[in-house]
């Protein structure tokens, strides 16, 4: 009986369920080697991957915090320049190029935080989205070093000066950050910052009159977005290999706000659920239907109802399912939907 | 002093393409209480239609352009009584995603429907041209100019003078006394998604003639229009228009005198100067939050 508690406390542990999980989505590559999954299947879900990690700093940021930014492409984008230009045109290391691609955009971040404290809701969002335009025309005007409309390319990433990773190490690179990112992510909204966040979408003048500092958490939580947000840009130049202004559009802030909305606000998993909803699930399933998969814009069309079916049944988020689905199985458990 | 004045007149050409596709925003956002993101790609849907019956039907371009608004009118009609009408119960956030889903799904049928290929959609007034103090203005920007500056002010006559436009303002301040009160509130969303998208659609065809009908036609405008609503404030009706109308000229007046390449964001940072001093923007109301 005691072991068996033990067991039980040990599988509920969150961090060895992040790693668990992890270690289930790197099993991919593997998969792909041994035939059962098609070698597009490592793109795509490096894609899903990637968003999401960019979809979690905006959790933390509409989640937890109530303030919603439409920003998120510019900071993607500005993430994938710097960090291509560093180790592309300038041979410095790539963590040393990583770790400039996350700080330079922190520090736009900030001044962001410090704007957002006289504006609310959608005149913060489309202040954010006018932040995001004005870097988008730079990374076509900034030739020199954007390389202007035809792009720029990067390589896969090279470790500590001698490792060199190819597609499929890459992807388990890109795992590995999602899974240090979410335990960041736990630890972070489970501890004060976590309480004072919530205090603060609920009402800020009651989270002021008890001691949160509006200004402090404003710029914390905006620096953290603008931080994953680079981090996921400066992973995607380094594993889809090129990028071009014209990716860092409203439609990708929009998509990852969908993720979000999708899959849960406040919610790690549902993040991630939300993510291959959103992104990856159009594209694994219409690509293996012979004809309609060759329809023009079907992939679109697919991904634009599944959101409105998915908000308009599951408007808490996707998330919410298991828990319907543990209802359907478990008669007179705990009502916990009725709120 | 001749392109000063040739600078002003073309900004009022654009100016009214904003103000066009702006109007459209903000109409759903005073009835429905959401932020449309798909106002553009809907445009573009329109302005596809209208190119569609002029270069495979035949269609005179005028009639191509009014067949397109009327098939805007249904579009809007289907929008929002297959969709939004169920969204009631969706909070802000979750609304303005569906409207995210609408904008995808319009994107994907676009190519469906009207094939892949850019096509071209010539003016409604093909050439001709008079001077206005030296500076060369074409009828049909002449049109346009009216048009623009003709419809905002009847929407605007509309609004305040007519009983639909006093039930708009009504539902606008609060959907659930207008309700009580007897207003059809169905009827003025259903009103409002028409009218978005007919506004919308005129602005495509108006804008299409300046470059190729592809389903990135409506991308800038509506970024713009945007920022018109922000800069505008989003409390009133005619707030927008007026935001519309500098973002345009200042646009011109920058990439003119200052610099074409850094105009625009030159003009988008102002903007952001403007809210941090200015949070409910030019016309807005500061509404006082109580405890």
């Amino acid at each position: 009986m005691q072991k068996g508690s033990t067991q039980k406390s040990f599988l509920k542990n969150p961090y060895l369920q992040y790693i668990f999980f992890g270690i289930i989505i790197s099993l991919l590559p593997v998969l792909v080697n041994a035939g059962i999954l098609k070698t597009s299947w490592v793109g795509i879900i490096g894609g899903t991957i990637i968003y999401a990690i960019a979809a979690l700093g905006l959790n933390l940021l509409l989640g937890y915090s109530g303030l919603i930014s439409l920003g998120t492409a510019g900071f993607m984008g500005l993430g994938a320049y710097i960090s291509a230009y560093l180790t592309g045109d300038l041979g410095l290391p790539w963590e040393v190029g990583i770790l400039a691609a996350i700080i330079i955009p922190v520090i736009f971040g900030l001044l962001i935080g410090l704007a957002s404290l006289r504006m609310e809701g959608l005149y913060l969002g489309i202040v954010t989205l006018c932040v995001s335009e004005v870097l988008r025309k730079t990374f076509d005007e900034l030739e020199p070093i954007t390389g202007g409309f035809s792009g720029k390319g990067a390589e896969y990433p090279t470790l500590l000066g001698n490792i060199v990773l190819n597609q499929k190490q890459t992807y388990v690179l890109l795992v590995v950050a999602l899974v240090l990112l979410m335990m960041l992510t736990h630890n972070l909204t489970n501890g004060q910052l976590g309480r004072a966040l919530h205090a603060m979408r609920g009402s800020q003048v009651a989270a002021q009159a008890m001691g949160v500092s509006l200004l402090k958490y404003r710029l914390i939580a905006f620096s953290l977005a603008t931080a994953y947000a680079s981090l996921a840009g400066a992973l995607y130049v380094h594993f889809i290999k090129f990028v071009y202004p014209s990716t860092w559009t409203l439609p990708v802030s929009l998509t990852i706000l969908a993720i979000i909305v999708v899959g849960g606000m406040r919610s790690l998993y549902g993040t991630f659920l939300g993510a291959v909803i959103v992104y990856a699930l159009p594209d694994l399933l219409l690509k293996r239907i012979p004809v309609i998969g060759d329809i023009n814009g079907l992939s679109y069309v697919f991904s634009g109802v599944l959101i409105i079916v998915v908000i308009l049944f599951y408007p808490g988020g996707v998330i919410n399912i298991f828990r319907d689905i543990k209802k359907l199985f478990v008669k007179g458990s705990k009502k916990e939907g009725e709120v | 002093m001749s392109t000063l004045i040739q600078l002003l007149l073309r900004s009022l050409e654009t100016g009214a393409i904003y103000a066009l596709a702006t109007l459209g925003i903000i109409i759903v956002f005073r009835t429905n209480f959401m932020i449309n993101f798909g106002q553009g790609v809907m445009g573009m849907f329109g302005a596809y239609i209208v190119t569609v019956l002029f270069n495979k039907m035949g269609l005179p371009i005028v009639l191509a352009i009014l067949v397109g608004l009327v098939a805007a009118v249904g579009v809007g009609f289907l929008v929002d009584f297959i969709i939004i009408r169920r969204t009631k119960h969706v909070t802000g956030t979750g609304k303005e995603i569906i409207t995210l889903g609408l904008m995808m799904v319009f994107l994907g049928i676009t190519p469906m429907l009207f094939g892949v290929d850019p096509m071209r959609l010539p003016k409604v007034i093909e050439n001709g041209a008079f001077s206005v103090g030296g500076a060369n203005l074409s009828y049909n920007s002449l049109l346009n100019i009216i048009l623009g500056l003709g419809l905002t002010i009847g929407l605007f006559l509309l609004l305040q003078k007519t009983k639909l436009g006093l039930a708009i303002r009504t539902t606008a301040s609060s959907e659930k006394t207008a309700r009580l009160m007897g207003v059809p509130t169905k009827w003025v969303t259903l009103f409002a998604w028409a009218l978005a998208l007919v506004l919308g659609t005129l602005s495509g065809a108006m804008i299409a003639p300046s470059t190729s009908v592809t389903v990135n036609l409506m991308d800038s405008v509506q970024v713009n229009a945007f920022i018109a609503c922000v800069l505008g404030g989003f409390q009133t009706f005619y707030g927008p228009v007026i935001g519309a109308y500098i973002i345009a000229i200042a646009t011109n007046l920058l990439s003119y005198y200052v610099s074409s390449v850094w105009g625009t964001q030159i003009l988008y940072i102002l903007v952001i100067i403007f809210i941090v001093f200015k949070p409910v923007g030019l016309i807005g109301k500061k509404t006082v939050k109580k405890v």
